[in-house]
């Protein structure tokens, strides 16, 4: 920690009062570029001054990008948000695989990646000439001492990618091989393009990381980026690595500055203090800032979802009629056209984008309140008192829906829901509170076998697991061990079935026809209901950078985006 | 900050009745408003809670304010938000004046241990830690506007308690207190026809004030994140003007500005009255 | 020296119980600090892993034990490790605290001087058109929506006008030394100083206002008045120097409450206070934080009342003599 602050609080002061008082011309050319580093080629608002000629290829490149909220060191154990926490780990390490703009895997410090028949065996051959930051060579070594060392330390996030591995072997020809359990299709997009390799030299020395205090030294990667300087709170500082395996990275340096809300990280960008937003911006903002010389917007389909979920394991929700009624009443095409401003797709009952190849293009979403009327009146919940809500059991169908109030489009999506709700004669209430105390409510503990606490409540789930197909069993299935995200309480007896058989089958096409299956199978016993997948949406300065690769589903925030574009995957 | 009181007569001349004036402007000003809260049906062009145009809109003749972020009047939502803001403002005030006034009187009038015991708890509840307490109390007593109203009552009853336990010490010591007192009368009784009516004047005094603050007060925490957004008031409106980023574009002239301009004029509107009260009370101030 | 014992002891006993309750108040919170010390993913741990992680941290002990270590911790001065980062909370405090104070601390002096001249002008001029305009503009002032005026100040001059920095306490990654740095840091500290200034400016110019007109009805000042001292002489010589002890106690006690930060105008300027310590560690339930901060917090209040006593009969002439 440098102590800048330790300068004389008088000598501040003083100049705090000269710059308030000074007049407005002086202080306007010293601050109204607080690109301040000479070599950033950043215009303050409204400026016109000729297009930079300076972009030389010899100009360093320094791109300021907004988080929002701190990642603490950014190591594989301190690292804090799935998005963009992760991301940021990935600048500064490299997993096996990578995803291309496509979002599929490939070979990366894996050179080749083969499996055998039945996917119970993973061999990886690993690239020649990568180095550690520190400049000691990168080999297999390193490789199966990280897998050895997730699998060991538990508490970690990546350990549980590796549930399943029987055994981490070097061949004789210096191969890594790694044996499973059971077949496990989806290990190269679960593991080996998620686990970040980790150098044994530093790593070995550190036995219990859960109870370590890390300091930034440990971040010793391979990757692009060197994290050379924390501001806790406050700002990261990477600078490009020189001898990255797959070429010299396109930018210089990336500063990474941590806002407290979004508003912040919006008033920098359009006052030109940053250069990228690494958070989506919310949809009103496409268009204003797009407009804005020189900011420019990447969007794309991202895998993120906003759904509803209700307690279906307890009256009335455990009635089929009941949730299939909730399902056939909202208008999805309404929330994404209202609180999204068209920015979103609308969701698919059975749960998988449609921009994805396992979609099942049968799998539609229907909205007709007509017909859900009709299914409550049907199942005996009649409006027998005439005050526009029907009963269940002697009580009136009057529930609270949480949401969590830092998340604004989604209280207007609970808003939006109990309007809809309340004209098949479900009375809802939103109720918004604090992000812990619903996470709290819906998911106690993080173990859905402590139970659920809420009635209904608007939830989402980030894009891994949307991203990897096959998790959609962790969303379903009964049994708590394999369902571990099934936060509804749901229960179905075929869809148990197919989601256990999804989990192991090896041969592709047999894969696809579960999912299809499992598709049309949530779609008629409606466990959840999915509202939309929100379009992800990137503000920029292209004065600065502007080679953005939006991978598919997953943004721009990846080292491909800081390539050269013949260095990507 | 109770300074030593020493009465000496003044008149109370020209400057009392500029004291009035602005007292009498605080009322018109509240008086408008109570007026706009309880005409909201009426006055207002549409239902706040209906979406009755594009989002986002700018100000036109059918929307005078424009809409918001789901295409609500802005106009409407501003009128009705006097409702649930005033309603905050003044029960909330009304929780912290029984609260403040009944212990102030208590531990003025019995300054011993159990004013000692009152003044320590009024002591801990001014350092307790404002956001943690804010959290328990939602949690245990519900999600709802009187949760809203219960909290800022209770955060803010410790200070006007001070200030009439000052008040009331100082009663206690005068001779009809004391008369009554030699005489046999129960306390209750010297409290109930000595002590509260001259603390009354002062404890309306501090009410007004607790009303403007917990108007504020609901806002910073609709700010947060920690108030209902679903409830309009002003509050709820810049929580929305602030998430969807209306402080940055030129919306923020019909979305930002009036109802930052109403939380000022109510605020304003009871402080004004408040000082013109005090001035009554204490007419050498 | 008797009445102070006796204040010494009360001050005690609210440490005590306010110190005490900073343990159960994090605890009596809905939500648990596992997602913190898990990461993000802890809804794929396994409930032993889960165990494993509160053990690590001491949370399964029961509640009494927790309660008796935390006392101990206290009272040896050991603030201990954040849920979070795991780093030392002193640390972590002790980067934070000088920025609060630094925008706190300026704010203070700056609408102390502001508070204090307008105050003392504003009192002098009782009842005339003056006195009138300042005390409604000083209300006013008082009636802003903290938030919204940072935010509106940040929308105009660092967005629109770009002459300020809209963010931070320093530029990041700069490099700068020497007096670029103050300059820098200084920059950074105009648009929180000026909204907290603002802000407080009304608080001292009416308790200025209330003690001058205090002091004005007495008599001595009366007799000075008579003795064709200067109308300057009279109001800075006698009057304001009479006045001036409530305004100090004022002062100190609100220099103490910046121990607590200023969350929502460090929020609105993303500045790395106190104040956003403890907001982060309230949402995160990072439970050693937030008692660390709080006790910071309580330690500083109950010093400055109890500095506010020993001053109040040095200030206050009056007092002296009696």
């Amino acid at each position: 920690m440098t102590k800048r602050w330790t300068l004389p609080i008088l000598l501040v002061v003083i100049a705090m009062i000269a710059t308030a008082c000074g007049d407005s011309d002086e202080s306007t050319t010293t601050t109204a570029a607080p690109s301040g580093t000479a070599t950033t080629v950043s215009l303050a608002p409204g400026e016109t001054q000729p297009p930079a000629t300076t972009a030389a290829p010899a100009e360093p490149i320094t791109v300021r990008a907004a988080i929002t909220g701190g990642e603490d060191t950014i190591n594989p154990y301190t690292y804090i948000s799935g998005f963009p926490g992760w991301n940021l780990l990935m600048m500064q390490y490299d997993s096996l695989m990578q995803l291309d703009a496509d979002g599929i895997p490939q070979p990366w410090l894996a050179d080749s990646v083969t499996a055998n028949e039945d996917l119970t065996q993973y061999t990886m051959t690993i690239v020649d000439g990568a180095t550690w930051h520190d400049g000691m060579p990168l080999t297999v070594n390193d490789v199966k001492f990280t897998f050895d060392y997730f699998i060991e330390n538990a508490t970690g996030r990546f350990s549980r990618d590796l549930r399943g591995v029987e055994s981490v072997e070097v061949s004789a020809d210096g191969a890594l091989v790694v044996d499973l359990a059971a077949p496990n299709p989806a290990f190269d997009l679960v593991a080996l393009a998620d686990i970040p390799i980790l150098p044994q030299h530093v790593w070995e020395g550190i036995a219990t990381p859960g109870e370590q205090t890390f300091d930034i030294s440990t971040n010793v990667g391979s990757g692009p980026f060197m994290l050379t300087d924390f501001q806790e709170d406050q700002s990261y500082r990477f600078k490009a690595n020189p001898d990255y395996f797959r070429g010299t990275p396109a930018i210089d340096e990336l500063v990474v500055i941590v806002f407290a809300d979004d508003s912040g990280a919006l008033a920098a960008i359009r006052s030109g203090e940053v250069d990228v937003i690494f958070e989506r911006v919310s949809p009103e903002q496409i268009e204003l800032l797009d407009a804005q010389d020189p900011l420019d917007i990447s969007q794309g389909p991202e895998f993120t979802t906003q759904m509803i979920n209700f307690d279906a394991s307890k009256a009335p929700f455990d009635d089929l009629a009941v949730r299939q009624a909730i399902e056939l009443a909202v208008d999805k095409q309404d929330i994404v056209d209202t609180v999204f401003l068209g920015a979103a797709t609308v969701g698919s009952p059975g749960w998988v984008h449609p921009d994805k190849p396992a979609y099942n293009p049968e799998v539609v979403p229907v909205f007709d309140p007509a017909a859900a009327n009709a299914l409550l009146d049907d199942a005996g919940y009649a409006d027998s008192d005439g005050d526009g809500i029907r009963e269940f059991d002697g009580q009136p169908m009057q529930f609270e829906m949480l949401t969590n109030s830092s998340d604004s489009l989604r209280l207007r999506i609970a808003e939006l829901v109990s309007e809809m709700l309340a004209d098949v004669g479900i009375g809802v209430t939103v109720a918004s509170v604090e992000t812990a105390t619903w996470e709290e409510a819906v998911w106690p503990g993080f173990d859905i076998s402590n139970g659920r606490n809420y009635d209904i409540a608007a939830w989402g789930w980030s894009a891994p697991v949307q991203a990897n197909t096959i998790r959609i069993a962790e969303l379903v299935n009964g049994d708590p061990g394999v369902g571990f995200l099934n936060l509804t309480g749901f229960a179905n007896d075929d869809v148990d079935r197919v989601s256990a058989a999804l989990l192991t089958e090896a041969d592709p096409a047999a894969s696809q026809a579960l999912i299809d299956e499992l598709q049309v199978l949530i779609a008629e016993n409606v466990p959840f209901v999915l509202l939309a997948y929100p379009d992800g949406a990137y503000v920029y300065n292209s004065d600065v950078y502007a080679d953005w690769e939006f991978i598919a589903g997953q943004g721009i925030v990846s080292k491909v985006s800081l390539l050269a574009p013949g260095d990507r995957p | 900050m109770t300074a030593v009181e020493s009465p000496k007569k003044r008149g109370r001349g020209k400057s009392a009745k500029l004291a009035d004036r602005l007292g009498w402007t605080g009322g018109v000003m509240v008086a408008a408003l109570v007026f706009m809260a309880v005409a909201a049906p009426w006055i207002a062009p549409y239902d706040p809670t209906e979406r009755v145009g594009r989002p986002f809109s700018a100000p036109s003749a059918e929307h005078l304010l424009g809409t918001n972020d789901v295409g609500q009047d802005l106009l409407s939502e501003l009128i009705y938000g006097a409702r649930v803001s005033l309603t905050v403002g003044i029960v909330a005030a009304v929780v912290a004046l029984i609260l403040g006034t009944t212990v102030g009187i208590l531990a003025g009038y019995y300054p011993k241990r159990l004013g000692s015991f009152l003044m320590r708890t009024v002591d801990v509840v001014l350092i307790l830690p404002f956001l943690p307490l804010l959290i328990v109390l939602a949690a245990y007593l519900g999600r709802s506007l009187i949760n809203t109203i219960i909290v800022i009552g209770v955060l803010i009853w410790a200070g006007p308690a001070r200030v009439i336990r000052s008040q009331v010490l100082s009663l206690r010591s005068r001779e009809y207190v004391l008369a009554s007192r030699t005489m046999g009368a129960p306390d209750r009784w010297a409290i109930v026809r000595h002590v509260l009516p001259r603390t009354a004047l002062l404890a309306t005094g501090t009410f007004v004030r607790a009303v403007s603050t917990a108007i504020l007060l609901e806002a910073a925490l609709s700010f947060l994140g920690l108030g209902d957004p679903i409830q309009k008031s002003w509050g709820s409106i810049l929580f929305w003007a602030q998430a969807r980023g209306a402080f940055l574009t030129p919306a923020w002239k019909w979305w930002v500005l009036p109802p930052g301009l109403m939380i000022m004029i109510a605020s304003l509107g009871f402080a004004l009255i408040a000082f013109a009260m005090e001035e009554r009370i204490n007419p050498r101030l | 020296m008797r009445r102070l014992g006796q204040r010494l002891n009360q001050y005690l006993v609210v440490f005590v119980v306010a110190v005490s309750l900073n343990f159960m108040l994090p605890r009596l919170m809905p939500g648990n600090p596992l997602a913190l010390l898990a990461g993000v993913d802890v809804g794929l741990m396994t409930p032993e892993q889960r165990a494993e992680v509160i053990e690590q941290v001491g949370l399964n002990a029961p509640l009494f034990d927790q309660f008796v270590d935390y006392w101990k911790a206290v009272l040896t001065g050991d603030l201990g490790f954040s849920f979070r980062s795991g780093r030392p909370i002193s640390e972590m405090i002790g980067e934070r605290l000088p920025w609060t104070l630094l925008i706190t601390g300026a704010s203070l002096l700056l609408s102390a001087v502001i508070g204090i001249v307008v105050g003392s002008f504003s009192a002098w001029k009782r009842g005339k058109k003056s006195d009138l305009t300042l005390l409604t503009g000083m209300i006013s002032l008082q009636s802003l929506p903290s938030f919204w005026l940072g935010m509106l100040l940040i929308s105009v001059f660092a967005v629109q006008l770009g002459w300020l920095p809209s963010f931070g306490a320093v530029t990041p990654a700069s490099d700068l030394t020497g007096w670029a740095n103050v300059r820098d840091i200084a920059e950074h500290a105009v648009l929180p100083i000026v909204t907290l200034t603002v802000l407080s400016i009304p608080g001292v110019y009416m308790t200025m206002r209330y003690s001058m007109l205090e002091v004005l009805g007495d008599d001595f000042i009366r007799t000075a008045r008579a003795k064709g001292a200067s109308e300057t002489r009279v109001l800075f010589g006698h009057v304001a120097r009479n006045a001036i002890a409530p305004v100090v106690t004022f002062l100190a006690i609100r220099f103490a409450f910046a121990f607590g930060g200023s969350v929502i105008i460090e929020t609105v300027f993303s500045y790395p206070g106190l104040g956003r310590l403890v907001f982060e560690s309230v949402s995160g339930r990072d439970y050693p934080v937030m008692q660390a901060a709080f006790l910071v917090f309580t330690v500083a209040v109950l010093l400055a009342n109890l500095l506010a006593d020993l001053l109040y009969p040095l200030l206050d002439p009056r007092m002296r003599e009696a």
